[in-house]
């Protein structure tokens, strides 16, 4: 990480022509805490982008980015705290955790400074209709991938579904989206159960369902890990042999290394690395830029988060007014990112963007595809 | 001959109080010493600073030659000194044989072991019909025979006896005061600190009168028995 | 009957499992009257050992020992470095040091290692499950419970039986008269982060197993798991470690199986009602420490 910031700073302080503006984003990110793990490797997917844009002369050839850096070691004070000095600090751009609460945090400081602000991964839909008109979103939302997955088993042939849930966090009530369009689609739901963010041990519940008279065809969970491997394990140890359906929050190596336990399972995602598409080149990028794979698509999703910072500076014009990029930012169409298109225009600060669906085969990522969701089908943002 | 333990100018304070103001006294290998004050004169404390339980704020101790001023606990039982404390503490929710084992923690010797045995349970039959009862559950005599016993495990070259009849019925207590002269007799240095003044003089060769943490008389007992300090101590009167 | 059953056999797997942990906080707690809240990071220690095992293909039978070895080490290293020092402190002095012995940790773990978590590759035996009397029972649960009973009894042999283990009930009881009898606070102080390091260890080994993944935070669930278990039980016991923690299992594994599922929401303040309603009828806890005077050196 310090070996980015040394390149970054380098890089500006040698390539910056005199006359050239200089934009300052500020991020206000979990380096340490339980956000570090999917904060941390969105900003070194950042980091890449930065140095790409930097080294070719600047956004445009002029207008050079400068990060400055603020750990908020995953705290929702901590948060707004930092967020103020980086306003302070005069930045036209601020990036906000993954997680929709301490971004949340931050709304106040956000809107009284006009500033736009782009949380690095939150995915719930609730997150821009809180945060108003300066909030932005990276990722496809909580209510797009359920509707990507729901429509997925419900082609499959699944007609029932049991979903698991936990009212801790806007993120894991995703099974409720599921729970909707499944029966939309015209699916049975046989019961939902929920579970506590960091809970352990799910025998409890395993052997409740496997005690069930009729077997769901579907379970469905947004739980991630490491609730995630144990609720599985439990589920297999049970008997259950239900198709497991559930989230990016699972998109990580562990839970392609849980051997007979993970065959089959079946998640969304921001996008998946084919030959020669934009992912697969990040993905080249960032192992020449590091020297180690990448591990996460969460490297590419901080990749596309400064291209559309990016596109919106070469609609100002080299404008680092925040009003003016906030502005741009919103009317973007079709921005390519590594992981997918994005495009704002026409969203209150959601974006649009593809959803991969993986399924786990022999311990490797199967890409079952990208299916554009049925708009009439995605509920509508559950407030909490 | 020199003796085997001194205490040079010994000062022990808690805090602001000085509870030990500079005593100095010594005890011969062989001889029952008697300390003897009312409650708060410093006895205790001696025995405490003797064996490091509390810190020395100044002076020093020698035991058998060597400078024990502020050493750890742990290191003087192995040497050959012992404490018996005040309120026995036995360790309740260890059996009888279980304390004595603990009494004889540093010894390595397994013939030494097995004679420290075969001693305390003949000094106390009723330990070795106990002993794997609870040390808990035995009446405060036996503690009280338990905590000695524990003690001579490590075989003591010199124990210091804190109280040891303190809250003992009279029937025990006269025990306690026939171990003491059993002891002696087979070759142990005492220490003993004690309110009961009049049996403790029965048995001890010597003895030193402390009042507000100061030596005020030294001498044998048949001197102190007779001597003023004697009721000014216990009057509290200086 | 067969589902009250099949839920109970899951309480005793958990149950077993808080155990281990609330023992691992008891031991140190009984001698030295700290809550070593850095107990969970040597699980974490534990874990990274399994983990990088697993890169290197060692066998598992190889890497549990050498996990639980590699905690067993710390736990010593720990009590060397950080806990001696302060040792003649206030209690407080201490609780803050192994707070910040655990933060130092964790933040070690995320710039050495990876602030993200990391897979752990297990034997697929230990997610198999088989029939016991009818009931479906997963493997790494009847390891739960095996382990537990193997590891109770050891303690148990050991605390009774083993001069040092005797040497550490004494300690526990009066520390100061221990030390007369010639026993070293050091050893004895060592001797139960050593045997706290050792319970972390297998604690970890049945925790990494159902979770398959290490990250640098993991050791804080268990060890707040374990407090409470720890506290439920009586502080410094035991007896009441163990009593705590299957008490606490029971507990969580029941409210998530036969509460309403309207209730289902609220399990977890539930089942920390329940035990505040216990430590309201048993202030020192189920089994109380038979001297709550935990004395320091």
């Amino acid at each position: 990480m310090k070996r980015f910031l040394t390149l970054t700073a380098i890089g500006a302080l040698l390539a910056a022509p005199v006359m050239a503006d200089t934009l300052r984003v500020g991020l206000a990110t979990a380096q340490t805490g339980g956000l570090a793990t999917y904060d941390s490797p969105v900003i070194d997917g950042v980091h890449i982008a930065v140095n790409e844009i930097n080294a070719a002369g600047g956004i445009g050839g002029t207008t050079m980015i400068e990060l400055i850096e603020k750990d908020v070691r995953s705290d929702a004070a901590q948060t707004s705290i930092a967020a103020q000095e980086l306003v302070d600090a005069g930045v036209s751009v601020l990036v906000l955790p993954c997680d929709a609460d301490p971004s949340l945090a931050a709304i106040g400081i956000v809107s009284s400074a006009q500033i736009p602000a782009i949380s690095t991964c939150a995915s719930s839909p609730t997150l821009p209709m809180i945060g108003g008109d300066y909030m932005f979103a990276n990722f496809p939302g909580d209510n797009v991938q359920a509707t990507v997955s729901a429509a997925w088993a419900r082609e499959q042939g699944h007609d029932s579904t049991y979903i698991i849930y936990s009212p801790d966090s806007q993120y894991t009530t995703m099974p409720l989206y599921f729970a909707e369009v499944f029966e939309k689609s015209g699916g049975t739901v046989l019961g939902q159960d929920t579970h506590s963010i960091g809970q352990q041990d799910f025998s409890a519940i395993a052997t409740r369902i496997a005690s069930l008279e009729d077997q769901p065809d579907v379970i469905m969970t947004s739980a991630y890990e490491p609730d995630f491997p144990s609720m599985l394990k439990a589920l297999r140890a049970a008997g259950v042999t239900s198709q497991i359906i559930g989230s990016d929050g699972i998109d990580s190596p562990t839970t392609f290394s849980l051997g007979d336990a993970g065959e089959g399972v079946v998640f969304t995602t921001a996008g998946h690395a084919l030959d020669g598409n934009p992912l697969a080149d990040f993905n080249t990028k960032f192992e020449a830029a590091t020297g180690n794979k990448s591990e996460t698509v969460f490297n590419a999703v901080g990749y596309d988060l400064i291209k559309v910072v990016e596109a919106a500076v070469l609609v100002t014009e080299g404008s680092t007014d925040p009003q003016k990029i906030r502005d741009a930012i919103a009317n973007l169409e079709g921005i390519q990112g590594a992981t997918s298109t994005i495009t704002y225009k026409g969203t209150n600060g959601m974006p649009v963007r593809q959803v991969a669906l993986i399924q786990v085969k022999g311990g490797e990522r199967e890409y079952l595809g990208s299916p554009s969701p049925d708009a009439a089908m995605i509920p509508a943002p559950r407030m909490q | 001959m020199a003796p085997l333990l001194s205490a040079q100018g010994l000062q022990v304070r808690y805090g602001a109080v000085e509870a030990v103001r500079g005593v100095s006294f010594e005890i011969q290998q062989g001889e029952i010493v008697a300390l003897l004050g009312a409650n708060g004169a410093g006895k205790s404390s001696i025995l405490k600073a003797i064996v490091g339980l509390v810190p020395t704020a100044s002076g020093q101790v020698m035991f058998d030659g060597r400078d024990i001023t502020g050493a750890a606990p742990e290191g003087l039982a192995p040497a050959g000194l012992t404490l018996s404390p005040e309120g026995r503490r036995v360790f309740g929710t260890l059996s009888v044989s279980d304390n004595l084992r603990m009494g004889a923690f540093g010894l390595t010797d397994k013939d030494e072991i097995a004679e420290a045995w075969e001693r305390v349970y003949d000094l106390f039959p009723i330990l070795k019909e106990r002993k794997d009862q609870y040390a808990g559950t035995l009446s405060g005599g036996q503690q009280q025979m338990l905590a000695v016993g524990r003690a001579l495990m490590s075989n003591p070259r010199l124990l210091l006896l804190d109280e040891p009849s303190l809250g003992l019925a009279p029937l025990v207590m006269d025990q306690i005061f026939e171990l003491i002269a059993k002891l002696r007799d087979q070759g142990v240095t005492l220490l003993v600190v004690e309110q009961n003044v009049a049996k403790t003089l029965q048995v001890a060769d010597r003895g030193y009168i402390l009042v507000s943490g100061k030596i005020v008389e030294a001498g044998n007992t048949s001197e102190l028995t007779q001597s003023s300090s004697m009721q000014d101590a216990y009057l509290g009167a200086n | 009957m067969e589902l009250f059953l099949q839920q109970t056999a899951n309480a005793l797997a958990l149950g077993g499992t808080y155990a281990l942990l609330a023992l691992g906080l008891a031991v140190v707690f009984s001698i030295m009257g700290l809550i070593n809240f850095a107990h969970g990071e040597l699980m974490t220690i534990a874990g990274y050992v399994l983990m990088y095992c697993g890169i290197a293909s060692v066998p598992f039978v190889i890497a549990v020992p050498l996990a639980i070895t590699a905690s067993v080490l710390a736990a010593v290293a720990m009590e060397r470095i950080a806990f001696r020092p302060v040792r003649s402190g206030s209690g407080a002095t201490m609780l803050v040091t192994s707070f910040a012995v655990a933060m130092i940790l964790q933040v070690l773990f995320q710039n050495l290692i990876s602030a993200r978590s990391q897979p752990v590759l297990l034997p697929a035996l230990l997610s198999d499950s088989v029939r016991v009397f009818g009931l479906v029972i997963g493997v790494n649960k009847l390891a739960a419970i095996a382990s537990t009973i193997v590891m109770l009894v050891f303690l148990d042999w050991f605390m009774k039986h083993q001069k040092t283990g005797v040497a550490m009930r004494a300690a526990a009881e009066d520390f100061a008269v221990a030390r007369l009898m010639g026993i070293r606070a050091n050893t004895v102080i060592a001797g139960a982060f050593a045997l706290s390091g050792l319970l972390a260890g297998v604690a970890a080994v049945l925790w990494v197993s159902q979770r398959a993944s290490v990250d640098p935070l993991m050791g804080f669930m268990p060890v707040l798991k374990a407090f409470i278990a720890a506290i439920l039980g009586g502080l410094g016991s035991l007896r009441g470690a163990v009593a705590g923690g299957f008490l606490l299992g029971f507990i969580e594994i029941y409210l998530a199986a036969f509460l309403p599922p309207e209730m289902q929401e609220f399990r977890d303040p539930i089942g920390l009602g329940i035990v505040v309603l216990v430590l309201l009828i048993r202030p020192n806890g189920l089994i109380p420490s038979a001297t709550l005077k935990a004395e320091k050196v």
